[in-house]
């Protein structure tokens, strides 16, 4: 006994208690009632099949002791020095209710508005805090916030991969699918070795809702809504669509002039605060390897370029980097996509974000155009964002690995 | 099989799949456009562009394949609309169409009330049981839309039907009036259609519309309700073959 004084002189103490019967519990609730204790209970007494968890200060001890032994209630240190870890093991622990919470409670089958995802993008890194982190990168148009969630097991400079989502705010199973993959990302590590091989070289950073004002509004006002918000003088007609805004052959043919048209480039590259916030990032950060942004709807998989219809110089790479992801995506579902350059693809158009980063040095530049095919559009029905998230991961993974393995 | 290089979508392939079941006397109400596949494109010298596309069609609610089609898209240059052969092999027989024709015709006819709505499918991709048919009669309405306004570059889907109102008629035909948004590529734009639709089975869809284009000039509250009274101001009438 003296030697356990000793050994915690001036330490708080954690003391696991086991009561054996509901008066026993009684006894602890009554103990809780005693303020001038300063108990700090960590697992309150409710039930005896529970155990109860009291940080006690040094000062209180005896008095705490004394009062279980008098009345026979089983007690164990849990924590002999509290100073020390304290705070990392309530952290774990508020994180453990909340895991339980979120994963009980957040819907990830289901579309959301903006400030559900933003609280559920805050419980993720609160979750998982020792590997997510949020990060913010500027505002949008109209003063919202723009988080990207970072996913990094330490060192400074790592080289990373940059995810987008929702740069169009009607493509709802984007922001969904982002969501979605950022739990996985984090629930993955760990766990899946090869997320946790690629975590432990390189950093993931993803940006969940890259337009966050034309989502409100598309919630909000016009379910069909695509561009930014931002209003110039003298015109009746709002917003830019953000992926024409990119410096990247910008304001050349696939993008319009006419302010009011959905494909219109804006007054000049990267006039949108959505894009310059990414692209100051990206260019800040200097070490990204993977630029993939992802739309929908076609069912597609595609690299640059887009502003000319030329093929890359790394074309017979990113093909194969393509093809692959596409068979992997769909390995799980069915699912077929179609891979090959944008303007081979879809259709020319200029001022993408992906020819951006490729011409800014970023090989592994690819954009997904998720599910459907044009059955529901842009309305899919919520019961196909799981799937959909989940096969399009295969697809990511796939990519990711590719960069992990071919460092340049 | 397929050419990843020039393999643009052609939404407006609907309709031809109608044109030949009509060549045939009937009319297929209840079938969807689905896989298309380019096989060759092939560039005319001095006239224009052929596309050799192979596709399949699904049967609206059950997904199941209905028919497989191949055709050759002839665009000549300076018409916007191609001319067309094509062939389908169908997996069901002219009397098993006509039935589906007919159960799909009754499912309509059941309602005692018109059938009133909007925003079908809704901001959440739900189709109401109630709201199915008359959806998958716009798909089909919308297709004879996007044949006429389709080009080698400009296709279409529709997006959503964003409002729909049904006449009942004296005779046996049913009469719906639609509002649907036209998914523009690759301008992106959301065209506004109105469009009538009449339908008797056995005999072709009777489609009229009048389209404008929803983002211009200023925003309202309900954009639906949007008019520009651009240029577009052309009554359309896809008259019946008979």
């Amino acid at each position: 006994m003296n030697k356990v004084y000793f050994f915690f002189l001036n330490r708080d103490q954690v003391l696991r208690i086991r009561a054996s019967s509901d008066d026993q519990i009684d006894k602890l609730q009554l103990l809780e009632t005693l303020e001038h204790l300063q108990l700090d209970f960590w697992l309150h007494p409710s039930n005896p099949a529970l155990p109860v968890d009291i940080r006690v200060p040094f000062g209180s001890l005896q008095a705490v002791r004394a009062f279980l032994g008098y009345h026979d209630i089983e007690y164990s240190i849990l924590i002999e020095d509290v100073q020390v870890i304290l705070n990392e093991e309530k952290q774990e622990m508020i994180s453990n209710q909340r895991r339980e919470r979120s994963n009980s409670n957040f819907n990830y089958g289901a579309y959301h508005s903006l400030d559900a995802i933003y609280k559920a993008i805050d419980d993720l890194a609160a979750e998982y805090h020792g590997l997510v982190s949020k990060l913010q990168i500027g505002e949008s148009y109209e003063k919202r916030p723009l988080y990207v969630l970072k996913f990094s097991t330490g060192g400074p400079d790592r080289p990373a991969i940059w995810l987008d989502a929702g740069i169009h705010a009607r493509e709802w199973v984007t922001q969904a699918t982002a969501l979605w993959t950022a739990q996985k990302i984090a629930s993955e590590y760990g766990n899946d070795p090869s997320i946790t091989s690629l975590l432990d070289t390189m950093d993931i950073f993803l940006l969940v809702v890259t337009n966050p004002d034309g989502y409100v509004y598309s919630h909000a006002k016009n379910r069909m809504w695509r561009k930014t918000r931002s209003k110039a003088a003298g015109s009746l007609c709002v917003g830019v669509d953000p992926n024409r805004n990119w410096d990247a052959g910008f304001g050349g043919p696939g993008s319009s002039d006419q302010r009011c048209s959905d494909s219109y480039h804006g007054p000049h590259a990267n006039s949108e605060v959505e894009v310059k916030s990414i692209v100051d990032f990206i260019k800040k950060h200097g070490n990204i390897k993977a630029f993939l942004t992802i739309h929908s709807y076609s069912q597609l998989l595609m690299y640059p370029y887009g502003y000319k219809c030329t093929e890359p110089a790394d074309y017979r790479e990113l093909d194969t980097v393509g093809k692959a992801a596409a068979n992997a995506l769909t390995s799980l579902h069915g699912t077929s996509f179609k891979v090959g350059t944008i303007c081979s693809t879809i259709y020319q158009a200029s001022g993408g974000s992906i020819d951006w980063s490729y011409d800014f040095g970023i090989k592994y530049s690819f954009a997904f155009e998720l599910r459907d095919t044009g059955r529901y559009g842009f309305l899919l029905p919520a019961d196909q964002i799981i799937p959909t998230a989940e096969e399009t991961w295969l697809g990511l993974k796939s990519i990711m690995e590719h960069v992990r393995d071919h460092p340049y | 099989m397929c050419l990843a290089k020039n393999n643009k979508q052609f939404p407006g392939l609907i309709y031809l799949f109608s044109q030949t079941a009509t060549g045939q006397n009937t009319e297929r109400a209840s079938i969807f456009f689905s896989r298309s596949c380019l096989l060759l494109f092939q560039p005319v010298l001095g006239t224009g562009h052929k596309y050799y596309l192979q596709f399949t069609t699904e049967d609206y609610k059950t997904r199941e394949n209905v028919g497989t089609c191949l055709a050759i898209v002839f665009y000549l240059k300076r018409k916007p609309t191609p001319t067309v052969n094509i062939k389908c092999t169908y997996t069901k027989d002219q009397k098993e169409v006509q039935e589906d024709d007919h159960r799909f015709y009754q499912k309509i006819r059941q309602h005692t009330k018109p059938i009133i709505g909007s925003y079908i499918p809704d901001s959440y991709g739900n189709i109401e049981p109630a709201f199915e048919s008359a959806w998958a009669l716009a798909v089909v309405g919308s297709s004879y839309i996007m044949w006429e306004k389709s080009t080698e570059n400009l296709g279409y889907f529709m997006a959503q039907v964003k409002h729909v109102k049904q006449w009942i008629s004296k005779d046996d035909s049913i009469d719906f009036d639609y509002a649907v948004l036209l998914h523009e590529i690759p301008t992106q734009e959301m065209i506004l259609c109105h469009m009538r639709v009449i339908w008797i089975p056995n005999h072709p869809l009777k489609v009229k519309y009048f389209c404008s284009s929803e983002n211009q000039s200023a925003e309202s509250e309900d954009v639906s309700g949007m008019e520009s009274g651009s240029a577009d101001g052309i009554l359309n009438e896809r008259a019946a073959n008979f």
